[in-house]
This record gives C-alpha cells, structure tokens and sequence, in this order.
C-alpha cells in the first residue's frame, strides 16, 4: 500500500509538513470561532442575569 | 438579465451578514473539492508518476513545492489588489479579505521553503543556500509575517489594516523579484520548467498531479480565506445585532 521510494525520509517529510499546515489551517480557523462565539454567549448570559438582577 | 443579478448579488456581498451567510454555505464545499482534489493528485504524485530517471523519488516533493511556491505568490497578487481596493475606496470587507490573506500566504511560503529545502539536502547537499530565488521566496515570508504582525498592532482593527495595506502594496515589488530571479542572477535554483508561452522542459507524464495540485491549493486558498474573513468579521462586529441574530440565536 505505501509505495517504496527512494529518499522516502525527504517525500514524506514533505508530504507531512504539507499535510499538519493544511489541517492547522482548517482547524485553527474553528477553534478562533468557537472562542469567539462561547465569549458572546457568556456575554450575553451575564447581560440577561444582570437584566434580572435589576427587574 | 443575468449580468443584472451578478452585479446586484456582487453588491449585497458588500454587506456583512451577507458575506458571513455566503462564506458559511460556500467554505465547506470549497473544502470538500479541496479534499477531492488534492487526494486524486497526491495519489497520482505517489502512485502513478515514475521517478525522475536523475533524481529518483526525490522529485515528487515537487508536487508540494511548486503548488505552494506559486499559491504563496498568487495569494500576494490577490492581497494586494485588495489592499488597493481597501486604501482607495475604503471597503471594510475587502480590508478584512486582504488580513486574512496573509496567515494562509504564510503557511504556503513556509511550505515551499521546507519542501525546497527537503528537497535540496540529497540534490544539492544542502538544506539552505542564499541563492536569489530562495533568499527572495524567505523575503515573500517575512513580509508576510510583518503584515500580520503590524495589523495584530493596533487596536483599532481599521487603522491597523490600512497601514498593513501600505506594506503590502510597497512588499509587492518582491513578487516580479521572485519570479525574474531565476533569469536576472545566476542561481543555484533551475530557471523555469513550465512556461504558459513556449514549450515547457517537463515530461507530460508529470503535469497530470501538478495541474491536480495546483486547483487543490487555489480551492484550499479559497475555503481558508473564507473561514478566516468571517471569523474576523465575526469578531469586529461582536456587539452588532446581526451577529446576535445569526450567531447567539443558531448556537443556543
């Protein structure tokens, strides 16, 4: 199934770098957005009970 | 009729709501023809192709390298028509699109310098060597570390990208440099293989995974920038109602 090549050590350190940065792209982007929408959330909830605190 | 719709369309993704629900429905596809596309190359680049009769299988780090180094520049061109359109007409968006530009530029640069240097130990004998092409490709690499750097600077994100924007324009002048530095110096890296006018010098039996690899990396270009706009959009316009309708309201 892996094919057998000469200077194996360089290709597949080359294909292995290509590979984690494209996931680091696709993944990074996600975590950023999920901070960023648990931050607005929690933002909001404190703004609700704060509303109520006052009523 | 159609032109009508197109342009009227092309207005309303001015509008941050707009772009946000375009870029949410549009980047997964652009990632799934990303996977598509760059699992049918690879598997031609590893599997199909023969090895180079000089360089053996050392030659398919190319399949990497060449995507890489010429997205990473395509990427610059892109940017900086950005950073013009941001600077004249001051189009929030399109300052947005032009920062988010320079994260993805900068892991394909830094792509193309590790496979260039992978691939030049066992060809050359040497993992570094301060030729033209690749002292100018770590140039292409810093100028997009400084252009993330100066817009991450300043608190007012605007300010910030407008400034970023005067930096890409002036670092455009090391695309031409990178391109021609094959042809203007004498460097240790080969001039080019592939030419769009003229005959290129590489067999035909390795453009089928390079053309393969090429659309990956534009559709991974696009899909990335897309993630990476609407988060920032996400962020500058937090306390603004349309994010409290379409963000809060879908994650509650």
């Amino acid at each position: 199934m892996i094919p057998e090549l000469s200077h194996a050590s360089y290709v597949w350190t080359s294909y292995s770098v290509f590979g984690v940065i494209v996931a680091w792209q696709f993944i990074q982007p996600l975590i950023r957005r999920k901070r960023l929408v648990d931050s607005m959330l929690e933002a909001e909830a404190e703004r609700r009970a704060a509303r109520r605190n006052q009523q | 009729m159609i032109w009508k719709t197109l342009k009227i369309w092309f207005h309303k993704l001015g509008s941050a709501p707009s772009f946000y629900r375009f870029a949410r429905v549009v980047s997964p596809w652009l990632w799934f023809g990303f996977a598509v596309t760059a699992a049918y190359g690879l598997y031609l680049a590893l599997y199909v192709v023969p090895p180079d009769y000089q360089q053996g299988d050392s030659a398919r780090i190319l399949y990497i390298h060449v995507p890489a180094a010429w997205q990473a520049m395509f990427i610059y061109l892109v940017m900086t028509i950005l950073a013009i359109i941001a600077l004249i007409w001051r189009i929030r968006l399109t300052e947005i699109l032009a920062m988010s530009c320079a994260p993805i530029g900068a892991a394909l640069t830094l792509v193309c310098l590790v496979t260039g240097s992978l691939w030049g130990k066992p060809m050359w004998g040497t993992w570094w060597e301060w030729d033209a092409r690749l002292t100018s490709m770590l140039v292409l690499l810093f100028i997009y570390i400084g252009i993330m750097g100066l817009y991450a600077a300043f608190d007012d994100r605007r300010k910030g990208a407008r400034i970023a924007s005067v930096l890409i324009i002036a670092g455009a002048v090391n695309i031409p440099i990178i391109h021609f530095s094959v042809e203007w110096w004498n460097t240790l890296h080969q001039g080019a293989t592939i030419k769009l006018t003229g005959e290129s010098s590489m067999d035909p039996s390795m453009l089928p995974p390079l053309i393969w690899m090429v659309i990956s990396t534009k559709l991974f270009f696009g899909a990335a920038l897309l993630d990476r706009a609407r988060n920032e959009l996400l962020d500058q316009d937090r306390s603004k109602k349309w994010v409290a309708r379409q963000v809060l309201e879908t994650s509650s």
